[in-house]
Formats: structure tokens, C-alpha cells, sequence
């Protein structure tokens, strides 16, 4: 079974907070004997948030794992009816982001640019089949440099809407609920932090932005 | 409708969200400007959503899991509390063997209570033990004999980053000098969180060792101090420190 099991039926016993714990639960959050499901459903994309926001692959990686485990301890203390009610993917975004801020505040400023994640290689590979010409495919990865150096400019609040509302794709009811803010503070979030983007990013919006995709994506729109 | 309330429903069409939606693109339609800046907009959103999706470590998941379980394996183990001699009386000295977590000066409360009070500081339990091991009362009187202990074996990893970093630029501060809460403040980089050093100072679970009682307020009052002000003069006394009595 899971490499946690042992370990977890240990810990129940010495944590009398908490309640006997059901078998499993039929809704909410699982238990934390199931942990490890939840580790392996959420990792990817705490991880890939977690990368957006820093910029750097080191600490993405240390940053998940200390979200786990504070979500790992904090879960422990919740009793059945608690994690029931808990939603656990914008809790966890919530926790993933607060770990962010800690590890960047100790370690200002954010060393912009010197872990690029775009990687021409992977891009040249994912593209093969596709018409363009190799050095499309380098303007490309070269842009794709510009757009994350753009995002990791903007202060960490606006940031943090950016990414959540256009690379993880949340809604604005669940960005406020991450964030612990009201929606139109969120809304605005993001509108400035396009602004800022639209202003760093000049011409190559225009350029990523020709592509046949795009075109027809706000064509059909409007 | 104005062109400034369209703009703040843009980003609503990319849920499909219809309640507006016929408002806005007729707007558009009409408005080239709009238009034009919309599609810069979108155009934004689209380079963001372009980034390419980097996977995460193919052994990600169980470093995390052995993360985790390492973190339960050692939050379950119960501390060493020792008592030790020392020329400010009686110490109470935490310790793993990762180092010492956690100092408490005598003050008679009785061997009972202060276990308890130990407890509730770390969090975890504590298992009085007779004697102190040879590095434990090695640190302790280096301590007191330079007033600079070894921060190797003193081990404060449970604190939050922002604790462990106040504690650390307080480490900093010459024996026999004081600097202001706000000083630690701009030490970490946060010269506006004065007061959240002077809540990290209290909370300091091992002080002597950490020298929070090295940390003053701005006018160089001694301020507050977890055993007594009295005692804050002492030490600072003890490290050849003149203080300004109130």
C-alpha cells in the first residue's frame, strides 16, 4: 500500500485532536492515511504554479514540498466534519502561495532571467509536425523568455492573479477564495497586471499574438 | 455602455460568462479603439497561456512523501530537557539531537509547570533527562564565557523563515552592543516590520543563545523581556553593556 501507511496509523494514535478517523470519506477532503493520492493529484500543477511565481526550479520544487507538509500537518488537526467542508484545491493554492511569499521575502530580490524555463529544445521537439521554420521556432522560445521575464517582473500580487487567471485558468470566484480577497479587488488585479504586461511586452504580443490560433480565436469572438 | 465599463468585463467573455457578454462585443464592435486595445488584452492573455507547461521532477512525489514523513518522525519524537547551573540560576535546556531547541531560565515555577510551559513552546513533548550530554553543557558555558555559542548544534528549523531570519540578524549583534527592533527589521529586508521582529523576539524559544535580549526598542529603552527587564539588564550587563536605567 502507500509508503505513508505505517507512519499514519502510528501518528492517529499520538494526535488525540484527532477524531477516530473514518475509513474513508464519501465527499471533501480525504483523510490524511490518504495523502499521498492527493500529493500525486495536485503536485503537477502546485509545481508549475509554484515555478510561474519564482522563476526557478529549485525552489518550485522545495516550495511544493513544504506545502504539503503544512497541508499534510494542518489536515491532520481538521476532524471529518472540518475536512468535509474543506475545498481542497484552492486551499492548497492558497498554502502553495504562502510558502511563495515566505521563500521570496528571505531571499529578495527574485533572480529574474537567470534560470529561463522555456526550453528551445523541448520547443523545437513538441513543434516538429508542425509547418513552421526552425527559426520561427527560435524566435518562439525567445519570446516565451521575454513573456515569463514579464510575469516575473510584476509585483507578486498582481503576479499571483496573472498566473492564476490565465496559466492555471481559474475563475474569478475561485481566485478570490485562493487569495482571500473580494472579486473586484481580483478583477482589477488582473486587468493591471495585463496592463503592466501590455506595456513590457511592446511588440512581441503583437508578433506571439499573429499567430493563425489566436486570430481566429478573437475573430470568432467578436 | 462606456468604453471603461467594457473594459472591466473583458476578461469575463473568456469565462463565457453570458450576462454581459452581448453588451460587450457589441461595443466592440462599433469602437475601434476598444477593439483594438482588446485585442492587445487577449492578445497578453495569450502569451501567458502559450507558456509551456514545465513538468516537475519525475521523483517529485516521493521526496514529498519522504518529506512528509520525515517532518511526522521527528515532530513525534519528544524533546531532552536538561537542568543546568548557570550565573543567571537555574537553566531548563531543550535538546535532539539536531541541537538545542529550546532555553528556559528558572523561575520557580517547580520542575512540573515548567516542563509544561517547555511543552507548550515546542509543541511537542519533553522527557526530563538527569544529566545534560557533554556538548549540551559545553555550549551552554561557551556561552557564557564569550557570549558567542556554537549555532551549529542550536537548532531553531521549526521556526517560520521570517522567525529564524529576525533570530539570525540578532545573532549579529556584537556582545556588549544593542540594536533597535527596527534595526533587525531592515537587516531581514523588511525595514516597515519592526513589530513583527518584536513578536519574533518574544516568541524566541531559545533565548541566551539567541540573543534576543540584545534587541532594544528605538530609543534605546530596554523594552520588554520574557523573564523581566530586570533580567534583560543582567545579561546585557553580564556581556559588559552599560544600561540607561529608566
Amino acid at each position: 500500500m502507500s509508503a505513508l501507511a505505517p507512519i499514519l496509523g502510528d501518528y492517529r494514535l499520538t494526535v488525540p485532536a484527532m477524531s477516530p478517523a473514518p475509513a474513508r470519506l464519501t465527499k471533501g477532503t480525504p483523510a490524511p492515511e490518504n495523502f499521498e493520492k492527493v500529493v500525486d493529484e495536485y503536485q503537477r500543477r502546485l509545481y508549475g504554479f509554484a515555478l510561474r511565481m519564482t522563476g526557478n526550479r529549485e525552489d518550485a520544487e522545495e516550495i511544493v514540498q513544504d506545502a504539503f507538509v503544512r497541508a499534510y500537518r494542518a489536515l491532520a488537526k481538521m476532524d471529518a466534519q472540518q475536512r468535509a467542508e474543506l475545498r481542497l484545491q484552492p486551499w492548497l493554492y492558497t498554502i502553495t502561495l504562502n510558502v511563495t511569499r515566505n521563500r521570496l521575502r528571505s531571499k529578495r530580490p527574485t533572480n529574474v532571467a537567470l534560470d529561463s524555463l522555456a526550453d528551445p529544445d523541448a520547443l523545437l521537439n513538441e513543434t516538429q509536425e508542425g509547418p513552421d521554420q526552425p527559426e520561427q521556432i527560435v524566435d518562439r522560445a525567445a519570446d516565451m523568455i521575454l513573456v515569463e521575464q514579464a510575469l516575473l517582473s510584476l509585483p507578486m500580487h498582481l503576479r499571483a492573479a496573472a498566473t492564476l487567471r490565465f496559466i492555471e485558468g481559474r475563475s474569478h470566484p475561485e481566485i478570490a477564495e485562493i487569495l482571500n480577497q473580494p472579486i473586484g479587488t481580483v478583477k482589477s488585479h488582473v486587468h493591471r497586471a495585463v496592463r503592466i504586461l501590455r506595456r513590457i511586452l511592446g511588440p512581441q504580443v503583437g508578433r506571439i499574438a499573429a499567430s493563425d490560433d489566436f486570430k481566429e480565436a478573437t475573430d470568432a469572438m467578436l | 455602455m462606456r468604453c471603461c465599463d467594457v473594459e472591466a468585463l473583458w476578461d469575463e467573455l473568456r469565462d463565457g460568462s453570458e450576462i454581459n457578454r452581448e453588451h460587450v462585443v457589441a461595443h466592440l464592435r462599433t469602437c475601434p479603439p476598444c477593439q483594438r486595445l482588446f485585442k492587445q488584452f487577449e492578445g497578453v492573455a495569450y502569451c501567458l497561456t502559450c507558456l509551456p507547461v514545465v513538468d516537475p521532477p519525475v521523483n517529485l512525489v516521493p521526496k514529498i512523501i519522504e518529506h512528509i514523513e520525515a517532518t511526522i518522525r521527528s515532530a513525534r519524537k519528544p524533546d531532552c530537557v536538561a537542568k543546568l547551573d548557570s550565573p543567571i540560576g537555574t537553566l531548563y535546556v531543550g535538546f535532539r539531537t539536531s541541537g538545542i531547541t529550546c532555553v528556559h531560565i528558572d523561575r520557580g515555577e517547580g520542575d512540573e509547570a515548567t516542563l509544561q510551559r517547555m511543552q507548550a513552546r515546542l509543541r511537542r513533548g519533553v522527557v526530563p533527562v538527569a544529566q545534560a550530554p557533554g556538548w549540551v553543557s559545553e555550549l551552554l558555558s561557551a556561552f557564557f564565557r564569550t557570549h558567542r555559542p556554537n549555532y551549529d548544534r542550536v537548532d531553531i528549523s521549526e521556526l517560520t523563515v521570517f522567525e529564524q531570519a529576525a533570530l539570525r540578524a540578532a545573532a549579529e549583534i556584537p556582545p556588549g552592543e544593542v540594536r533597535s527592533y527596527g534595526w533587525v527589521a531592515t537587516q531581514i529586508g523588511a525595514p516597515n516590520a519592526a513589530r513583527a521582529v518584536g513578536r519574533a523576539m518574544a516568541r524566541n524559544p531559545v533565548p541566551l543563545l539567541y540573543p534576543c535580549h540584545r534587541v532594544v526598542d528605538s530609543t534605546g529603552h530596554l523594552h520588554n523581556y520574557e523573564y523581566g527587564l530586570e533580567m534583560k539588564a543582567r545579561l546585557l550587563e553580564l556581556e559588559g553593556y552599560v544600561t540607561a536605567r529608566r
